[in-house]
């Protein structure tokens, strides 16, 4: 039996253990920046090049308004489009799973738009939509939605043989069979689409604001650039990143919460 | 070689339908595909089973063994031929049976109990009044200190367990089992087996046990049903005429030797074993 006081005597050997096992991570990271740091001066390179990672962190303390202004407009965009693909993606995954005339006929469209790469409708997007809010949107939607969507149809049609032989055998109905085998049943694979998706959204967000906005990190990062402030690019990137850490963080936690049992979580805390 | 068979009234049984059985087969069929490409798969197999019969379905894999068991359980359909439960034609899926199917239809999001409680929710029965029946269910087969733990946490012997307990908790009078000990290492089996034997004793449902170990057949069954490969056809039904239990004791028994010997040389003269 697991007693609370083993519980974080557990979580205390589990941060040594993380620490014994990426010291040399650390050390190494370390030394990448200050390597970095160092060698600017060491080989002249020109400030507008590039700057050392202090320069960094100090003008973008300086323009931080700026930046945390931008890191909402471009976490808006990637998390309405986010939220819109899975909220639109299930429910058709779900469908096309169970009809045959979909599987037959919107599946393999799908399939042949998951081919095209979705950022090259961005331009497209931009003009007909203009500067605002919704080019943006739909583009990081375009980007999620399709392996939302397939990795949905994936989940919903993966059913072992043997549980849904159970459930005739109950003569439990489609509801029923549906909320308490199908969906949980299908929720793993379902994850590996959020997850795809979120690691995707981002990328999505910032490439439809190179082409064309007002406003946003990936216009900043555009426009410092261009004004030989790459220590500003630089502070832009760093918090695109964090849009897609948090995002990504969010899904993971989901995951930890919802399929708990499942193997790739169980395998991940032991 | 023959003589020796007959010495054990082997029962050849081609009935016609005079007689009845809680489980009725007649003339069953099954054939993959049609046309000039068809395979024929299994029968025809005429067979009848009484009430608290414990039949084995005994044969090589892909003898159709597990096809005629889904048969029965009108989870497949058959190609040609009747099958009758307590006099009512099959026709689709039968919900007042338990089926253990070869791989457990545990649930990994549900603890053991869950899992068991799982067979009753789907069929819409209240858990109310069912708390003490589950625990004494899981008592049975020794598992009631794991009835929290999810079915990753349990051996392969515990799990198949916790299978049984989910096929039987809706007290069906037809059990249908299908190689439910296939996976488990020998040890494992013989204690597993001993379990079933004892349960059963106390229920005297109607039980079909699918199985390719002939001892385990001649051990835990009334009848065997002895099924001869591609495509499967029952090719005798012996009546073990041994005490129950079948312990140890038993098992040892010239008797209970004589059985299982008998049933590999109709293998062997098949080419099987």
């Amino acid at each position: 039996m697991v007693t609370a006081s083993s519980k974080s005597e557990e979580a205390m050997l589990r941060i040594v253990h993380w620490i014994a096992e990426s010291w040399m991570f650390i050390a190494f990271f370390a030394g990448f920046l200050l390597f970095w740091e160092f060698s600017i001066g060491f080989f002249n390179v020109p400030l507008y090049i590039l700057t050392p990672p202090s320069m960094i962190v100090t003008k973008a303390w300086a323009d931080l308004p700026r930046l945390f202004a931008y890191t909402y407009v471009t976490g808006l965009e990637t998390i309405l489009g986010y939220i819109v693909a899975i909220v639109m993606a299930l429910p058709l995954g779900l469908a096309i799973a169970f009809s045959s005339i979909l599987k037959r006929t919107i599946y393999p469209f799908f399939v042949t738009i998951e081919m095209v790469p979705k950022i090259a409708f961005a331009p497209i997007f931009i003009s007909w939509l203009g500067f605002g809010l919704l080019p943006k949107v739909i583009i990081v939607f375009l980007v999620c939605f399709f392996p939302i969507v397939l990795n949905a149809i994936l989940a919903f049609n993966s059913l072992s043989e043997e549980l849904q032989r159970f459930s005739r055998s109950t003569g439990a109905g489609v509801w029923q069979t549906f909320i308490k085998i199908r969906l949980p049943a299908a929720l793993p694979q379902c994850f590996v689409g959020f997850k795809y998706a979120g690691l995707n959204a981002t990328v999505g967000a910032a490439i439809a604001e190179f082409i064309g906005s007002d406003q946003g990190l990936g216009f900043y990062i555009q426009i410092t650039t261009g004004n030989m402030r790459p220590e500003l690019a630089f502070a832009g990137i760093f918090f695109l990143t964090a849009i897609g850490l948090v995002l990504f963080g969010i899904i993971t936690l989901a995951e930890r919460l919802l399929i708990p049992w499942h193997i790739s979580i169980r395998r991940a805390q032991s | 070689m023959e003589g020796g068979r007959s010495a054990f009234h082997f029962c050849f049984r081609e009935r016609t339908g005079q007689m009845t059985g809680l489980i009725e087969l007649k003339g069953v069929t099954k054939t993959y595909g049609a046309g000039s490409s068809a395979v024929h798969a299994f029968g025809p197999v005429s067979l009848d089973i009484s009430e608290g019969e414990f039949i084995s379905f005994l044969g090589p894999s892909g003898c159709g063994k597990s096809t005629l068991m889904l048969m029965i359980a009108g989870l497949l359909d058959v190609s040609a031929g009747t099958i009758a439960l307590a006099g009512k034609d099959v026709h689709g899926p039968q919900t007042d049976i338990g089926i253990m199917f070869q791989d457990n239809t545990l649930v990994p999001w549900r603890t053991v109990r869950g899992n068991v409680e799982l067979q009753l929710e789907m069929r819409g029965i209240s858990l109310d009044q069912q708390a003490d029946h589950i625990t004494s269910l899981l008592q049975s087969v020794r598992l009631e200190d794991f009835s929290e733990r999810h079915p990753f946490e349990l051996s392969g012997g515990m799990q198949q367990r916790a299978a049984f307990c989910q096929a039987m908790v809706h007290n069906p009078k037809i059990v249908l089992l299908d190689e439910p000990l296939g996976k488990l290492d020998a040890m494992t089996r013989e204690h597993i087996r001993a379990d079933l034997q004892r349960l059963w004793m106390q229920t005297r449902s109607t039980v079909i046990f699918v199985t390719h170990s002939i001892e385990e057949a001649v051990q835990l069954s009334s009848k065997v049903a002895v099924i001869t490969p591609r495509p499967g056809k029952i090719e005798t039904i012996i009546d073990i005429d041994l005490p129950f239990p079948r312990d140890l004791n038993v098992k040892n028994s010239p008797k209970f030797i004589r059985y299982v010997r008998d049933i590999q040389e109709i293998f062997h003269g098949y080419g099987v074993i």
